[in-house]
């Protein structure tokens, strides 16, 4: 693991630590789980952004893949448990299928990222207010069916699960596989990665379909959290998932970083709003409070090599 | 090659500009008239001014997120002042203290441009809410009759003002080193280019571009809301790559930006006057931005292929 992951970490508990001390809910497991539970939508949609950050990319288009995700889910699953498989299915093949197209106008089309990822943003948020009439549709008002309502249930619930699920695969895929040497050779030079045999073009469109992927993971696990899809449900995550990324220390150069590091960095981002949500400091505060924080981590960990 | 590549944006405007002509006359049954013009010239202004600020950093090889925060503040201070002249220069002061801070972090902090200005939008943005924490304010009537009259297309002049004003930052040795910089850092350097320098300065005048669409924007709403810039980010950014701004740096200009930023207004009244749902509006600027982008690249390529 790298160095920068470790610091992500320390961050992540010092924050923490100083939270139970201001704020005394947060020592106990309700106020921990809480905070781990709403950090958890951050680290999915952080899990897809690292595999795109790691090769010197980024996904714009997270906002309304998860969106979308969120609402093909209730649309199809229409709060009926029997038919939650299928939702599943369509939601994260949505989300793949997005992903995916990003990938293959990126690698093959040479479409920059930002500019493949943004158009597609686009798109599909036309195609989501459009096809669900600006969520005025008939089948829009479903509630999530309950077994992923349950999902949030329990002294231990099982969406936590999920994220150590998700944890263990991405460090699996980065780690222990040749595709995961392939997706750091590829982020340290594509040139010389291209060269000692690596696929660079499959290896970027499989990393952008990972991420459709993940964000629509991320818009399943809140459907289930909220009970509900709304519009404007990923908006806050554009930003949010690449703050994460940088603060759990991995490089936006590509080539470095582990999803131990951007789990911390999720952890860190959402206890500090939570901290500041406790101690009443109002919405203006709380959105200078965290980019300051942010600015303070980049100083600490997140500077580039300086010139000769 | 190159020079196409560059011209895209005069391309897609011409294109753009003819497809409202021809959708307008044959919906309204009669061409724009000078009201029509006017109007959209208004509309425009603000992102006219931002595109020229991101395009300025984007040809260094970075890009200004913070440009929302920066619009969201100068417009917060503007209204909550009611607009005086005094309090205008004041605005455009802070506004390009404030990329003045961003362009310091990234030159002489070296922390990446995508994350030193995600930090500070978050920072500027809480500051326009502190500032104007309810939508409102005013402007003085007099400074709106000079900024975007509905009546007399004042707006042409500060356009005018603007091409010129780039025409001449062009030709200055600070102008050079903009483009010496984006296109090869190391060999700017080499030469004696300050690089620093030369990065904060672009950030900061960044930050005077949104600091005047901010003013604008608060001139032709006649009012003030601290979320004001938000929307200005990406289409900031899908403007300059419609103008042939490479995200590589050193390639593309001012003037394209613009050409894209009016392009991309006009097509929303396009899709209007198309009779479009307007619910799908986001599809169509997604597949114009990635199509803009894909006809660029495939018309560099066949001209390539030609000389080869």
């Amino acid at each position: 693991m790298n160095r920068r992951a470790l610091y992500a970490a320390a961050v992540a508990a010092a924050v923490l630590v100083v939270g139970a001390v201001l704020t005394p809910g947060l020592a106990s497991w309700p106020g921990l789980r809480a905070v781990l539970v709403v950090a958890s939508f951050t680290g999915f949609v952080a899990a897809g952004q690292m595999l795109v950050v790691l090769v010197g990319g980024i996904d714009l288009s997270i906002p309304w893949v998860l969106n979308a995700a969120a609402i093909v889910l209730t649309t199809t699953s229409l709060g009926a448990s029997g038919r939650l498989p299928l939702a599943l299915a369509l939601a994260i093949g949505a989300g793949l299928a997005a992903g995916l197209v990003n990938g293959l106008g990126i690698a093959w089309l040479g479409v920059p990222a930002v500019v493949m990822t943004l158009g597609m943003n686009g798109v599909l948020q036309g195609l989501t207010l459009g096809l669900s009439q600006g969520l005025t549709c008939d089948d829009c008002g479903h509630y999530a069916p309950s077994p992923l309502r349950d999902l949030f249930a329990g002294t231990v619930p099982a969406a936590l699960l999920v994220w150590l699920g998700v944890a263990l695969l991405v460090t699996v895929l980065l780690r222990l596989t040749v595709f995961g040497r392939r997706v750091y050779a590829t982020g340290v030079n594509p040139r010389a990665a291209f060269l000692s045999g690596v696929g660079v073009k499959g290896v970027t469109v499989a990393l952008y379909t990972l991420s459709g992927g993940f964000a629509a993971l991320a818009g399943i696990m809140l459907v289930g959290y909220g009970g509900q899809a709304s519009l404007g449900l990923g908006d806050p995550y554009l930003f949010e998932s690449i703050a994460a990324v940088v603060v759990g220390g991995v490089s936006i150069l590509g080539g470095r970083g582990d999803y131990v590091g951007v789990v911390a960095g999720s952890l860190t981002l959402v206890a500090v709003t939570t901290v500041l949500r406790a101690q009443q400091v109002p919405e203006h505060g709380r959105l200078m409070i965290y980019g300051l924080v942010i600015l303070a981590i980049l100083f600490a960990y997140g500077r580039e090599r300086a010139h000769d | 090659m190159r020079d196409l590549q560059e011209r895209l944006g005069y391309l897609v405007l011409a294109a753009t500009a003819v497809a409202y002509f021809a959708v307008y006359t044959t919906s309204l049954g009669r061409p724009p008239g000078s009201f029509d013009y006017l109007a959209i010239l208004n509309t425009t202004m603000p992102l006219v001014l931002v595109a020229v600020g991101q395009s300025l950093v984007v040809i260094t090889g970075g890009i200004d997120l913070s440009v929302g925060g920066v619009v969201s503040v100068c417009v917060a201070v503007t209204a909550a002042t009611g607009g005086t002249p005094g309090w205008i220069l004041a605005v455009l002061a802070l506004g390009a203290a404030a990329g003045l801070v961003n362009g310091v972090i990234v030159a002489f902090g070296r922390i990446a441009p995508i994350l030193t200005t995600l930090a500070t939008l978050s920072i500027y943005t809480g500051a326009a809410l502190w500032i104007l924490p309810v939508p409102g304010g005013s402007i003085l009537p007099g400074v709106r009759a000079v900024l975007s009259n509905p009546g007399v297309p004042t707006g042409l002049a500060w356009l005018a003002l603007v091409v010129a004003g780039w025409w001449v930052l062009r030709r200055t040795r600070f102008g050079m080193r903009v483009y010496a910089v984006g296109s090869d850092e190391t060999a700017a350097r080499a030469v004696g280019v300050p690089v620093e320098r030369v990065k904060a300065g672009v950030y900061a005048l960044s930050g005077l571009c949104s600091a005047l669409a901010g003013v604008f924007y608060v001139s032709t709403t006649t009012a003030g809301d601290a979320n004001a810039g938000a929307p200005f980010i990406l289409t900031s950014i899908a403007s300059v790559v419609v103008g042939g701004v490479a995200f590589s740096g050193g390639r593309g200009s001012a003037m394209g930006a613009v050409a894209g930023a009016v392009a991309l207004t006009l097509v929303i009244d396009v899709l209007f006057f198309a009779g479009i749902d307007p619910l799908y509006q986001s599809l169509f600027q997604g597949l114009f931005l990635v199509v803009a982008v894909l006809l660029g690249t495939a018309a560099a390529l066949l001209a390539r292929r030609r000389t080869a």
